[in-house]
Order: structure tokens, then sequence, then C-alpha cells
């Protein structure tokens, strides 16, 4: 499927002592909600930070939106971005926030800023501040900054984290009103760790590693290439050679094989399901990880 | 449109078979716009993909045209390709009957008249 890219990496590398972020070539789709999806420690939120600009130390080059823009007020002012913690600063009130988005963004709407904060049921109380706000609240209070802008592209860092379970269900509900509004021209890039929570409403996955990308597509396309087996005991040691990653007990075996290497099973007792992105991307960190699995 | 998360069909392909079937019906016309995929993912809260997918499984099959900038409208459904897909289903529902005859142990013969004494009632 041919798509543009609102965001394009190439040769991106960023060194830390340990630690190498490399990646060659990445491209972000305009029009739908990507996902990045790996281990703590893999390289999520340094690959967000270089592309929301909030570090510039990298080599390589990205560039934003259809004219291959680099990093800008220009470009800026049509991204937004939430991140774990918070950029506000600690004594700040509700209002104080709204006052200050107004003058630092040109396109921030201070009545949907407010519309938004009474449908999230954020506290705005003129004495309530940042510092004592929720983990919850905060990130609801970033989003609502966010949202009240003119925006192509959200950047969110872990935003369902802080999130409890209703709130999740309604964050989804908010991304797919964003992508509806921008029929086409708005686009989103999350971090996640809770893949089943966001996977309804996410189009593409980028699944990291080690600061490699180590495996990334549509969804639909990830769940054709691989699927979800179920098998007896017996032929567990036969399914281990051909699956991409097994787990094994007295009762059976169950992994995800690549579709391709299915007529390598013929003759097993097996069922077959197609795996949910969870599924998928459990695989996938599994086979590159470092962590120790039986 | 009733959407069923474990019943080991993808949503995509429900989401088709059930525009598909009501293109065929006629609910929906020629020249008609089908919902725009982000606002179809919007209200049945799915990713915008999976409602593409639905779409262009339709544009293969030749029963809608994708619009650039637009979406997706129905095609004229020529009367031949139309007859088509009806006798397929009739063909399909025939084996059905057929299957579950010879489950119930019925003989082609019982079967047959079983069919007249209908095709009798419904005239």
């Amino acid at each position: 499927m041919e798509t543009n890219s609102v965001v394009k990496v190439t040769d991106l590398q960023k060194k830390y002592k340990g630690f190498e972020l490399s990646i060659p070539q990445l491209g972000i789709p305009k029009g739908y909600a990507t996902a990045l999806i790996g281990e703590n420690g893999a390289g999520k939120t340094t690959l967000l930070n270089l592309m929301a600009g909030i570090r510039l130390d990298f080599q390589g080059q990205i560039t934003y939106f259809d004219k291959k823009e680099k990093l800008g007020c220009k470009v800026q002012e049509r991204m937004g971005y939430t991140g774990p913690g918070s950029y506000f600063l600690p004594h700040w009130t509700v209002k104080q926030v709204e006052e200050i988005s107004s003058l630092l963004f040109e396109n921030f709407h201070r009545d949907r800023f407010q519309a938004i904060c009474d449908e999230l049921n954020i506290p705005v109380g003129v004495t309530k501040e940042v510092k004592n706000l929720s983990d919850g609240n905060r990130m609801k209070l970033m989003l609502a900054a966010v949202l009240a802008r003119d925006t192509e592209l959200l950047i969110l860092d872990e935003p369902a984290s802080p999130l409890d379970p209703l709130m999740r269900d309604k964050l989804c509900d908010i991304l797919r009103e964003y992508l509806e509004q921008g029929n086409g021209e708005h686009s989103v890039f999350f971090s996640t760790h809770n893949i089943a929570d966001m996977e309804n409403v996410t189009d593409y996955a980028i699944i990291m590693e080690h600061g490699n990308i180590v495996e990334q597509g549509f969804v639909e396309d990830l769940k054709e290439k691989y699927v979800s087996v179920k098998g007896e005991a017996e032929d567990a040691d036969a399914a281990r050679k051909i699956l991409f990653t097994m787990t094994k007990n007295a009762y059976g075996f169950e992994g995800i094989c690549l579709a391709e290497n299915m007529d390598k099973l013929a003759g097993m007792d097996i069922s077959v399901e197609t795996p949910t992105l969870s599924q998928i991307s459990v695989a996938v960190m599994k086979a590159n990880t470092s962590l120790k699995f039986a | 449109m009733k959407l069923l998360q474990n019943s080991g069909i993808p949503i995509y392909q429900q989401i088709a078979d059930q525009l598909r079937a009501d293109i065929l019906a006629g609910k929906l016309k020629e020249g008609e716009y089908l919902p725009s995929i982000r606002g179809l993912a919007k209200d049945l809260k799915i990713s915008v993909i999976t409602t593409m997918k639905a779409y262009e499984q339709l544009e293969a099959e030749g029963l809608v045209t994708a619009a650039q900038g637009k979406g997706f409208y129905v095609n004229a459904q020529d009367s031949e390709m139309l007859k088509e897909q009806h006798m397929r289903k009739v063909e399909e529902a025939l084996l059905e009957a057929i299957h579950a005859a010879e489950v119930a142990g019925m003989t082609n013969a019982q079967l047959q008249e079983t069919l007249s004494a209908l095709l009798n009632m419904e005239e």
C-alpha cells in the first residue's frame, strides 16, 4: 500500500554510554496512528525526543510533512507533544497553563481548551497547581493543551501509562476523532507498553529492540505475516525448529509462526489463529531480547 | 453492523461481507459514497487500517471505486455481475441444504420432493 510519510528519518544515529540508537530508514505513515513498541531501554523515548525536537543532538536527518522540512518554528507549530512527567512548571495552575499556551502558540484555542478540560474532568480550580495533580490528571492536562491547538502531528510518549482503563478507552476515541477530523492530514505517533489497550487504534506498528527497529508494518499486514499456533506436546520439539517463538508445557505447545513456514507444520495436530498485535509484539521482542526465557 | 471479536473471521472481512450484502441488496446505491474510512473506524471503535482493508477488498472485487480525496463510492452493479453473485448465493444455500439432508439421513429423492413442496408453497 502506498502511503506518504509525515516524518522521514534517514541514517539516524545517537550514541549513549552502552547504547546506540541506529535507524537507517523510517517513515511514519501520514493519516494513521503508529505505535512504537519495545522493552524499556530499547530507545523509544530517545527516538520520540529526537523527533519532537526535545533533543537536537543526533547524526542523520529527520524531515517533516509534505515539503520535507527540517525542524523549526513552522514545523513545531504544526506538531504537538506529550511526554512522561510533565513539561508544565509545577507551580502553574491550570488557568496559567491556558494563558501560557496561548502565548507560546499561534494556533491555541482557549475555548477548545476549556471545553476539553471540562470533557476530561480536569480540575480547573484557580488555585489547583500542576504539582498537586495526579499523574492521570497531569497527562489529561497535557493532552488538553495539545488538542486545543491546530496540529497535524501528535507525538505522544506513553500517553496511556498514567491513565485508568476508562480514560484509556477515551484516549483511543480522542485519537480516532483526531484522525477523522484531519481526513488523512492528521497523524499520530505514540509509544506504548500497553499494546492490548491501544491495539484497536493502532494502524502501523514499529517494534524496537536495543536501539534498532526489528519489525514494522501495518497491523493488518503483520497479522498475515505471523500466525498463532497451538499444538500437542509430542510435536513440541519438531515445532520448536519451525516456530518463530514457542513455549511448551506438559499439555502442549503454543507459539508464533511465520505464515510462510506454516506448511512445514503439515501433519501435526495443530490449531491456528490470527495473532493479536500484542502476541506478535511479544514474540518479536522475545526473539530479539537479552532477557532470559525458559 | 454487528462485529464479533472472537468469531475467527477478521474484522475487516466482517465489514466487507456486510457492505457487500448491502450493495448487492441495493441498500447502497450506485454512486453513493461509503462512510469515510476514518469516520467508520471512529464509529466502530477500530483502527483506520481495518476499515481501509475492508474497502480495498471491496474495490478488488469491483464493487466500489476509490476516488482520490473523496472516498469510496459504489459502482454500478451491472446486471450480469449481480446475477452471478446471486446465483452463487443460491448454489451455496443449496449445498448447505444437501449437507443438512445427508446428516438427517434423507435420500436425494426425498430432498427433491421437499424442494418441490416448498416451491409450491411459495407460489
